[in-house]
C-alpha cells in the first residue's frame, strides 16, 4: 500500500476507533471482546483499504465488517461458552442511591438486559436505536428482511422496557 | 430508568456505550494483521500464476480459416505482448484469470454476487496488478456474471482499468474454450473456470490493442464467432455473435448527431458491421458509447452518469419519425439518420427525474414501436 493510503488508513482508524469499539461493545457486552472485534475489523479493512475507500462510505464499510466479525465470533464462541439465565453480577444493588451509583446501576441493568437478548435482537437495538440506522439500513446490515427488523425490534424493546421497570421497581 | 419511547432508549444506550473508555487505537497491530491477510491472498494467487505465453504460433489451425475477414490491424497498433491463464490449483475462490501485458502481471477476481452490502444485487469484479494500473485492485460493480439474455454463447463485459482494457465474460455450459485473436496476430485461448457457480473467462490487453475476432468452441468444434467493434483508441465491444462460416459485410460508419451540451461540444457516430450497431460519442463530458443487441430498437445513454448525458438510438426500419420524451417531460422529434441501412439518432438528454421514453411512427402516422412501460 502506498504511503498516502497508509496515512489515510491510520488517520481513519484513529478517528473511528472509539465509535467502532462502542459498536462492538453494544454487540458483545464485553469491552475486551469489543476491542478484539474492532481490531480484527480494522485489519480486514486495511487489507482491502483501496476498495473500502472507493466504496464512498468507509465508515459504513467498517461498521459492516464489525457486525460480520462479531457474528462470526459469536458462532465460534458459543461452542465453548454456555450462556446462562443468571448474569454474573446482580442487577439490583442494595445500597444508598447516589446519582453516580444510580447511573452505574442503570447502565449495568441496561447492558445486562441487552446481554439477555438474542444476538440478532441485540444487533437490531444497537443499529436501530443507538446508531439511528433506518429499518432498511438495519435490514441490509444484518442481511435480513425489514419485517424481521420490525419484529425483532418490537420484541427487544418490550424486553428492555420490562428490565427497566424491574430497576424502577427495585428503586422504590 | 424509563424507556417510554425511542428517544429514551437512544439516550440510555448513548450513556451506556459512551461510558466505556476504549484503549488507544492499536493502529500498528491492525496494519500488521491487514498485511498478513493481504499476504495470504497474494500467496494464494501466486500458486496459479505460472503464465504461459500465447502467440499466433500456438493458434489452433481451426481458428485461422474464418470466412469473415478479420479487420486489419490499425496503423496505430501498439507493440505489445500479452498472456493469459486460468487460475491454477490452490487459487482462492473467485479468481477468473491471470496474465501479463508486456511482462507486467494482472489478475481478475470476482466477489460472490451480492457479497458487498454497499452494492446490493451486484457483483464486484476486481482487476488488480501493475499491468492494469491497479496495484491495490480496482473495483467494478456490475450485474452478476451471467449468460442469461445473451445473444451468444459468451457474454462479455469490457472494463477500463488503467491503460488496459479488461474483458470479462460468463460462458455457456457447452463452451469448452474461447479464442481471442488480437490485431497483432496473437491468439489467446481462454479456458472457462467456475466462479461462484458461473463459468467465466477474462483477459486484459492494452487499451489501444484491437481484437479482430472471438470464437467459442465446444468439444465438437466451433459454436459461434464474433467480430468485435474496436472503438478508435478505445475498448472493443463484443456484442453480436455469428454462425460458423457466416459471411459478413464490411463495416460502415456515419455521423448521426452533434451539438453543444453543458458548454461541451459533442458528436456521435454510428458504426455498423458484423458486430451489430454501435454508437460512439466524442467530446461531451466524457467519451463513451454503446451497442445495440441484434434486432433491438431503443435508446441508450452513451455517457451514463455524466451531466448532461448524450443518448443514442436505433429505430425500427419502418420508422419515419421518432418522438422522445425527455426526463424533464419535454418532447422532441429526433433527426433520423440512415447508416448502412439502419435508422439511428442521437440527442442531448435534458436532466430530469423521469426515464427517457420514445415512440416510433411509420410514415402513415401509426406507431411501429415504443419504449416499454
Amino acid at each position: 500500500m502506498s504511503a498516502k493510503l497508509d496515512g489515510e488508513f491510520r488517520e481513519f482508524m484513529h478517528a473511528r476507533w472509539p465509535a467502532m469499539v462502542r459498536l462492538a461493545y453494544g454487540l458483545t457486552g464485553d469491552q475486551g471482546h469489543a476491542e478484539d472485534v474492532a481490531q480484527a475489523a480494522f485489519a480486514r479493512a486495511y487489507a482491502a483499504w483501496a476498495r473500502v475507500r472507493r466504496s464512498g462510505d468507509p465508515d459504513a464499510y467498517v461498521r459492516q465488517i464489525v457486525i460480520n466479525e462479531n457474528r462470526n465470533r459469536f458462532r465460534k464462541r458459543r461452542v465453548t461458552e454456555r450462556l446462562t439465565d443468571s448474569p454474573p453480577e446482580s442487577v439490583l444493588i442494595d445500597m444508598p442511591w447516589t446519582d453516580a451509583i444510580r447511573e452505574y446501576d442503570e447502565r449495568s441493568a441496561l447492558m445486562t438486559a441487552l446481554q439477555r437478548l438474542g444476538p440478532r435482537q441485540r444487533a437490531v437495538i444497537v443499529l436501530r436505536y443507538w446508531m439511528d440506522l433506518t429499518e432498511h439500513e438495519t435490514a441490509a446490515a444484518l442481511n435480513c428482511s425489514v419485517g424481521t427488523v420490525k419484529s425483532q425490534a418490537s420484541r427487544a424493546r418490550a424486553a428492555l422496557r420490562q428490565a427497566a421497570e424491574l430497576v424502577d421497581g427495585g428503586r422504590s | 430508568m424509563r424507556i417510554d419511547d425511542e428517544c429514551d432508549l437512544h439516550e440510555l444506550l448513548e450513556e451506556a456505550f459512551g461510558a466505556i473508555s476504549p484503549h488507544p487505537a492499536p493502529v500498528d497491530d491492525a496494519i500488521r494483521g491487514g498485511r498478513v491477510i493481504k499476504g495470504r491472498r497474494r500467496l494464494a494467487l501466486a500458486v496459479g500464476a505460472v503464465v504461459v505465453a500465447a502467440s499466433a504460433a500456438l493458434a489452433a489451425p481451426s481458428v485461422l480459416h474464418r470466412t469473415a475477414a478479420p479487420a486489419p490491424a490499425s496503423p496505430g497498433q501498439p507493440h505489445y505482448t500479452v498472456t493469459v491463464q486460468p487460475p491454477g490449483r490452490g487459487s482462492p475462490p473467485g479468481v477468473i484469470a491471470l496474465g501479463t501485458i508486456n511482462g507486467q502481471r494482472w489478475w481478475v477476481i470476482a466477489d460472490r454476487p451480492g457479497a458487498d452490502f454497499t452494492h446490493p444485487g451486484q457483483q464486484d469484479i476486481v482487476t488488480e496488478g501493475p499491468a492494469v494500473g491497479a496495484p491495490d485492485g480496482s473495483d467494478q460493480y456490475l450485474p452478476p456474471l451471467s449468460t442469461a439474455g445473451s445473444p451468444g454463447p459468451v457474454s462479455f463485459i469490457g472494463i477500463t482499468s488503467g491503460t488496459a482494457q479488461v474483458q470479462v465474460a460468463a460462458v455457456q455450459a457447452n463452451v469448452s474454450y474461447v479464442t481471442v485473436r488480437l490485431g497483432n496476430g496473437t491468439v489467446l485461448t481462454l479456458h472457462p473456470g467456475s466462479v461462484y457457480g458461473t463459468r467465466a473467462v477474462a483477459f486484459a490487453i492494452p487499451m489501444r490493442a484491437t481484437i479482430t475476432e472471438v470464437a467459442a468452441y465446444s468439444r465438437h468444434g466451433e459454436i459461434a464467432f464474433a467480430v468485435p467493434f474496436n472503438r478508435p483508441g478505445g475498448m472493443a465491444w463484443i456484442i453480436s455473435w455469428l454462425r460458423p462460416g457466416q459471411v459478413t459485410a464490411p463495416g460502415v460508419s456515419g455521423l448521426i448527431g452533434s451539438g453543444t451540451a453543458g458548454g461541451q461540444a459533442w458528436s456521435a457516430t454510428a458504426y455498423l458491421g458484423p458486430w451489430g450497431t454501435c454508437i460512439g460519442l466524442d467530446g461531451g463530458t466524457a467519451p463513451g458509447g454503446g451497442c445495440f443487441l441484434p434486432a433491438a430498437a431503443g435508446v441508450i445513454t452513451l455517457d451514463q452518469g455524466c451531466t448532461p448525458e448524450i443518448a443514442g438510438g436505433l429505430a425500427p426500419a419502418a420508422a419515419a419519425r421518432v418522438v422522445v420524451t425527455q426526463p424533464d417531460g419535454t418532447k422532441i422529434q429526433v433527426r433520423l439518420v440512415t447508416v448502412g441501412g439502419k435508422k439511428v439518432f442521437a440527442f442531448a438528454v435534458r436532466p430530469g427525474a423521469k426515464p427517457i421514453r420514445w415512440v416510433a411512427y411509420a410514415s402513415a402516422g401509426n406507431v411501429v414501436a415504443s419504449s416499454g412501460r
